[in-house]
């Protein structure tokens, strides 16, 4: 337990930040909301300006455009990347600045196993996930209350807003899964843009295109489709599945990896 | 049982060179002394044993458990590094008692003392401290709860010789209350002064284990001479001769063997000055190192 607190304390700060970031995202989109709702046949005939496959890309979907929940979930998808990042970063940073801050000779000499620390830091970064998620959850629901018009239900807004846990502990899981091969991983940030970034990209290039093909599988991003939720006030359970798979599979790499690796001198 | 023991240890690093076949015994209450030049493995085999790195085969054991397989046996273990390196936004206290609760015992009055002798300042943020504060914040948190071995991996970089003078007390009072102490270094003096045991470490290999008394006592002279005419180095062709040193009249090398031997060879060229001395510790380890031709 004096593990997990010690790394609360740490991150407790940049897990402040982000949140604040994205409520700050999310708060600009949904302040813009109304105006948008006073005018929808004029924005909506603009966003048809636009070819289908890029409104696809973007997650532009014209018909639930003018409910509070399809626009939310039109701007959802760029508070999940930040969300995405953050988580990414967190997981791939949790083990390794131990090695990277060199004060593995510290930790690892102390009479604990190395699952207890890898047990430990997992259980801080989730934490730490699950508070950002609160707060932000807790604001943006105050808001979206004060700027919805009618038919906003509370049920379908955490439905929609479940996703962006999920998808931050399935990076969670990827970024320790990959920071564990590295001796020493000297810079998390690069890894962690492009991880995301790519997948970002591959899942709205192949999601665009091919609505059930096995394309979806390859980004996370995909795995939540909001307009299903919306339409279905649930989650595709083979995603929830294939999440919950990767998840669990990037994890017990990461601790069978972690246990049998060598710790090199600084 | 010994305290420390390793049986075959070997480390290899890819293709490169660790350690190969590496024995030891460490016995409870001795202070072992491990030298051997930088990169000839004296870290490899520390990190073994704590259970940093796996071993490639071979076994090695403290209190005859494996670090690797029984790490709780570490809450027995005290462990200071060459280099330390701590979380930078700590304070010192905080640090320490960080470091403490992981041994499950009240260690505060104990980092009390521990950094008055070191004359420490425990209120410091850790990134505040030069080189020489972050060792000492090092060594207490390496002794802060009293281990039954503690493990000194070149100790006393970066510590004034007022400091070092302090740690070495303290390392020897932990010892009189029957710690068991394991120090590694490629200084000397320092291990000549406190170890009862020494091992030299060589390119990954053990190349000699002696007592230090025998190391000092028995067998090795340094002699130097002044003759009346040159010196020839046949005419000091004997085994036990080593670094064999001929400078005009003048002439040192050290002698390991029948002091008889060397007596009739000295007899035999006309002397104007003699010495015989007990080489220091530091000749003895160059006469190991040496590079062969």
């Amino acid at each position: 337990m004096n593990m997990v607190l010690h790394e609360l304390k740490s991150l407790r700060k940049s897990g402040m930040i982000w949140s604040g970031a994205m409520i700050a995202l999310a708060a600009l989109f949904l302040s813009l909301y109304p105006s948008m709702a006073g005018d929808t046949a004029d924005f909506v005939s603009l966003l048809e300006g636009y070819p289908a496959a890029v409104r696809a890309m973007l997650g532009i979907h014209l018909d639930y455009i003018s409910s509070l929940s399809g626009y939310y979930s039109m701007v959802f998808v760029y508070i999940v990347l930040c969300g995405a990042i953050q988580a990414m970063h967190l997981g791939a940073s949790v083990l390794s600045k131990e090695s990277r801050e060199r004060t593995a000779d510290f930790l690892l000499v102390k009479p604990v196993t190395r699952s207890n620390i890898v047990t430990a830091k997992l259980l801080a970064a989730c934490t730490v996930i699950i508070a950002t998620d609160m707060m932000f959850f807790a604001v943006t629901a105050i808001l979206a209350g004060a700027v919805a018009a009618n038919g906003y239900s509370m049920h379908l807004f955490i439905l929609l807003n479940l996703p962006l846990l999920f998808i931050q502990l399935v990076f969670l899981a990827i970024g320790l899964a990959v920071s564990v091969f590295f001796s020493r991983l000297k810079n998390v940030l690069p890894i962690t843009l492009g991880t995301v970034f790519g997948l970002y990209i591959i899942g709205a290039l192949l999601g665009a295109n091919a609505e059930e093909g096995a394309g979806r599988y390859l980004s996370p991003f995909q795995y939540f489709d909001s307009i299903y939720i919306i339409e279905h006030s649930g989650y595709e359970l083979k995603y929830l599945l294939v999440s919950a798979l990767l998840i669990a599979a990037a994890v017990a790499v990461s601790y069978r990896v972690y246990i049998k690796k060598d710790i090199h001198a600084v | 049982m010994s305290v420390i023991e390793l049986n075959h240890l070997t480390k290899h690093y890819g293709k490169s060179r660790g350690i190969t076949d590496v024995n030891l015994a460490v016995e409870e209450g001795e202070i072992f002394g491990f030298i051997g030049p930088n990169g000839a493995g004296k870290s490899t085999t520390i990190r073994t044993l704590l259970g940093l790195i796996y071993p490639t085969s071979g076994s090695a054991t403290v209190f005859g458990k494996s670090c690797t397989e029984h790490p709780k046996i570490r809450k027995e273990l005290g462990y200071l590094p060459s280099e330390v390196f701590y979380y930078d936004n700590m304070r010192v206290i905080d640090l320490l008692k960080y470091s403490a609760s992981f041994y499950k015992k009240d260690c505060t009055k104990r980092i009390r003392e521990l950094a008055e002798v070191m004359d420490l300042d425990l209120k410091k943020r850790i990134d505040d401290l030069s080189f020489g504060n972050k060792k000492k914040v090092g060594i207490v948190q390496g002794l802060l709860h009293e281990p039954k071995l503690i493990i000194l991996d070149e100790p006393t970089s970066g510590l004034d010789p007022l400091m070092q003078q302090k740690f070495f007390e303290l390392i020897a009072e932990e010892n009189r209350k029957g710690a068991t102490v394991f120090f590694s270094s490629h200084i000397l003096s320092e291990v000549q002064k406190m170890c009862s045991r020494v091992a030299f470490i060589k390119e990954g290999e053990i190349i000699k284990l002696e007592k230090m008394s025998t190391l000092q006592e028995n067998s090795y002279k340094r002699i130097s001479m002044e003759a009346a005419a040159a010196i020839r180095k046949a005419d000091f062709n004997l085994t036990g001769v080593s670094n064999f040193e001929a400078n005009g009249n003048a002439a040192k090398f050290i002698f390991k063997g029948n002091i008889n031997t060397m007596m009739k060879a000295l007899a035999a060229v006309e002397l104007r000055n003699l010495s015989v001395e007990e080489p220091d510790l530091e000749e003895i380890f160059m006469h190991y190192y040496v590079k062969e031709d």
